[in-house]
């Protein structure tokens, strides 16, 4: 009777010990990916397989690029994805920059505004005079229900701007539902927390109608370095058409080859650790 | 300037030369006055006295500090009565160690020249004409020159001035006797400036152990948002500026004043904005001195605010909540940097879009119409000058150099001409050249032309800029201009004004 006893405790007492470390790893793994990330893989994103995905609000977004001059652009997909987060009480934008910067990356200009499709009634813009009162801005702001995205010029990797920094952001944005984009310039990837990164770049303009030298609509090359839209390609061209992106084909006439394999956070981990996908 | 009794008994006067005061008294202590820190000390101490009424000024006509006047109207029966209050102010003044001088009437000039050549008292309305009829008339705040001549002339009293005609007196004196002497008397009213901002309703809380923290001032002051709150509420009032005074126990007074986009009586609100104001108060300088012991919370600029009532078809379109974002942000950074687009009726670039701060309500974005045009999405606030080469002069850019950088410009669109708003400039456009003189006929005298005005002609071609939207190999798409034209008086430059998406 007692060495039963005994021994029953001994094999328990492991056994308990893995549930609750499993638990635990669970428990993790939720405050990991929650509530954003799970919510996006749940959340099925509308669009085609290959199209551009409608993004829904509630993301931190790192919208990387190689300088300052293309500054413009990267504003461009900022609003362009804004633009799609409207709703009847969700109308503003905010426009964060610090006050210094405001030569180097240009202020936002009203006319081009509303040529780019927006009411620049709807754009606050706040100049901040460190990054201290930016980042203060910017969650003041995400606890605003009315807002609809967030626009921050970050230029260089601001200590301020460390990644518990970004993992605070991240969270107050996931459960805001209020998007969020740190414009972000140079070659190097400070550490973050971003549920999102793009690469992007500025891509040759479209044709427009009637003057073949003319410059036409918008184009943006992007990459997706980080995270997850629920879609097979990572890499698009879009245009801008006025209201909406545009997804195209690249430069050798058909749309990119869908990389096959489970969706994974990290895309290069997914590419060499996934075999099925080279065999297939 | 003034003399203390001890002064007066060892023979010193005013005006007083300084070796004939040292031959007086060999032993005298010489220093020199620093204006500057008593004129700031001395407005710090009158800010204190708004303790007593919210409406304090200094009259810096003729003291050289200035007088302290305190407008005490509907103030008096907090103190118990007028003359319970001015020996109060007197007396706590004294015990500080001053000698002070105070009189309470109806009119400014009354109760300066009561408390200046008369005892200090009150002169009740009544009473006015006779007390100021036996005072000297130096008390009418005249100047040097106007007392000597009226004492010349045998004029001594206010009373003797009063009855003599007024024209002459005007024509010899000049018109500020004329006013002062009304003024006295209450037949012209005679305006203070308050130093502080004006609170039409306030609330405050007095502490018998002076508070310090920055903190207990903070929820003093969310109390006194709620009691605020209330009695606007009461009086279906909302108030858009907001005060909060922190006196001082060493007499100073600390003023924190915030402005609201709307109309507001909501005693949260109001609380966030003092809080947000406060952070930053704290970095900069928050100096409690020896502690605080009146805190009080004033709401100006008010208006009717009718209670708002929640209706069923209520649209929520989230105003509401960015004004009071916009509030908050611009309480904490400063007004000037949250900013909304205005967009004006200009064809010149960087006026056509205005940024304002977005706490000054505009009625109405006016949309400029202007949709044909591309316009670059950030437009740098000084264009800067750029580097750009063409095939043939006039012809589309074909190269840059922009920040050190090169770029072979693939496409081009333009040029769009933008002329210089001659309405706008200085300049007066000459709508009529003038006539020239026709070389006169042999034998015939030059005819002569009528006189015109020689205006400088309106020339359009300096300020007229070019602009072209280009675009490199890799995609980069720019606002760039040309100053000026080739050919014309100067040498055209190029700028780079705006970058596109």
């Amino acid at each position: 009777m007692f060495l039963f006893c005994s021994s029953s405790h001994s094999t328990m007492q492991p056994q308990n010990r893995q549930q609750r470390l499993a638990a635990l790893r669970d428990t993790i793994a939720n405050i990991e990916r929650k509530p954003a990330l799970a919510e996006m893989r749940a959340r099925a994103f509308d669009g085609a397989a290959d199209g551009f995905p409608c993004l829904p609000g509630g993301l931190l977004q790192d919208v990387c690029t190689d300088a300052v001059r293309n500054g413009g652009a990267s504003l461009g997909f900022a609003l362009g994805q804004v633009r799609t987060l409207f709703t009847p009480k969700r109308l503003a934008v905010l426009y964060l920059q610090l006050a210094a910067d405001a030569q180097f990356f240009g202020l936002p200009y009203g006319p081009g505004l509303s040529s780019f499709g927006l009411d620049p009634a709807q754009l606050v813009i706040v100049r901040a005079s460190d990054m201290q009162d930016l980042l203060w801005v910017a969650e003041e702001a995400l606890a605003c229900r009315a807002v609809a995205g967030i626009v921050a010029d970050i230029g260089g990797a601001p200590e301020r701007l460390d990644f518990t920094a970004s993992r605070r952001l991240s969270l107050r944005t996931a459960e805001s539902g209020t998007s969020l984009f740190l414009l972000r310039y140079g070659a190097d990837r400070p550490a973050s927390a971003a549920h999102l990164r793009w690469h992007l770049a500025p891509h040759r303009s479209g044709r427009k109608p009637f003057d073949d030298r003319a410059p036409g609509p918008a184009r943006w090359g992007l990459t997706l370095e980080r995270g997850n839209t629920g879609q097979n390609t990572r890499e698009w061209i879009l245009e801008w058409t006025g209201n909406a992106f545009k997804s195209l084909p690249d430069r050798t006439g058909k749309t990119r080859q869908p990389h096959p394999g489970a969706p994974v956070s990290l895309p290069l981990s997914a590419l060499l650790g996934d075999p099925i996908s080279q065999t297939g | 300037m003034a003399l203390d009794q001890q002064a007066q008994v060892a023979g010193l006067r005013l005006g007083q030369a300084l070796a004939d005061a040292r031959a007086l008294l060999p032993g005298l202590t010489v220093l020199e006055q620093d204006t500057a820190f008593l004129a700031s000390a001395f407005a710090e101490f009158a800010d204190w006295h708004s303790n007593a009424s919210p409406l304090v000024g200094v009259l810096q006509d003729k003291a050289p500090f200035g007088d302290l006047v305190l407008d005490i109207t509907g103030v008096a029966h907090l103190f118990g009565g007028e003359a319970a209050m001015l020996r109060m102010v007197l007396g706590r003044l004294r015990a500080l160690g001053y000698s002070v001088a105070g009189a309470i009437a109806p009119t400014i000039g009354a109760a300066w020249a009561q408390s200046h050549f008369g005892s200090s008292g009150i002169i009740g309305p009544e009473q006015l004409s006779d007390a100021l009829d036996k005072l000297p008339v130096a008390a009418l705040r005249l100047d040097e020159k106007q007392i000597s001549l009226l004492t010349q002339m045998g004029l001594t009293r206010i009373g003797a001035l009063r009855s003599r005609p007024r024209k002459p007196m005007q024509a010899r004196f000049g018109a500020s006797l004329i006013l002062r002497l009304d003024q006295a008397y209450g037949l012209i009213e005679e305006r203070m400036t308050p130093r502080l901002p004006p609170a039409d309703h306030f609330v405050e809380r007095k502490f018998f152990e002076p508070i310090s923290t920055l903190e207990d001032v903070l929820l003093t002051m969310e109390g006194l948002a709620q009691d605020l709150s209330q009695l606007l509420e009461a009086e279906g009032l909302g108030g858009q500026g907001f005060h909060l005074f922190l006196y001082r126990v060493d007499h100073k007074v600390m003023t924190l004043s915030l402005n609201a986009a709307r109309l507001t009586r909501d005693a949260g609100h109001i609380a966030s904005l003092f809080r947000h104001r406060a952070q930053r108060l704290e970095q900069e300088n928050y100096d409690p001195g020896f502690g605080i012991d009146l805190v009080r919370l004033g709401a100006a600029s008010l208006d009717r605010l009718e209670p708002g009532q929640a209706g069923v078809f209520e649209t929520d379109n989230g105003a509401k909540d960015i004004e009071q974002l916009t509030d908050r942000l611009a309480s904490r950074l400063g007004p000037l940097s949250v900013l909304k687009t205005e967009l004006v009726a200009s064809h010149i670039p960087e006026r056509a879009a205005r940024l304002v701060p977005a706490l000054a309500q505009q009625a109405q974005i006016t949309s400029a119409g202007e949709g044909g045009h591309d316009r670059p999405l950030r437009l740098l606030p000084q264009p800067e000058p750029v580097a750009i080469s063409a095939e043939v002069p006039d012809g589309l850019p074909a190269a840059m150099i922009w920040r050190r950088q090169r770029y072979r410009l693939v496409k081009a669109a333009g040029p769009e001409r933008i002329s210089a708003e001659w309405w706008r400039s200085g300049e007066r456009l000459k709508l009529v050249p003038a006539e020239r003189p026709k070389p006169p006929a042999p034998g015939e005298t030059p005819k002569l032309l009528p006189y015109t005005p020689d205006l400088p002609l309106f020339d359009p071609m300096t300020g007229m800029r070019d602009y072209y939207i280009v675009e490199d190999g890799d995609g980069h798409r720019f606002w760039v201009f040309r100053l000026g034209l080739y050919g014309g008086a100067v040498h055209p430059v190029w700028y780079l004004h705006g970058v596109f998406p």
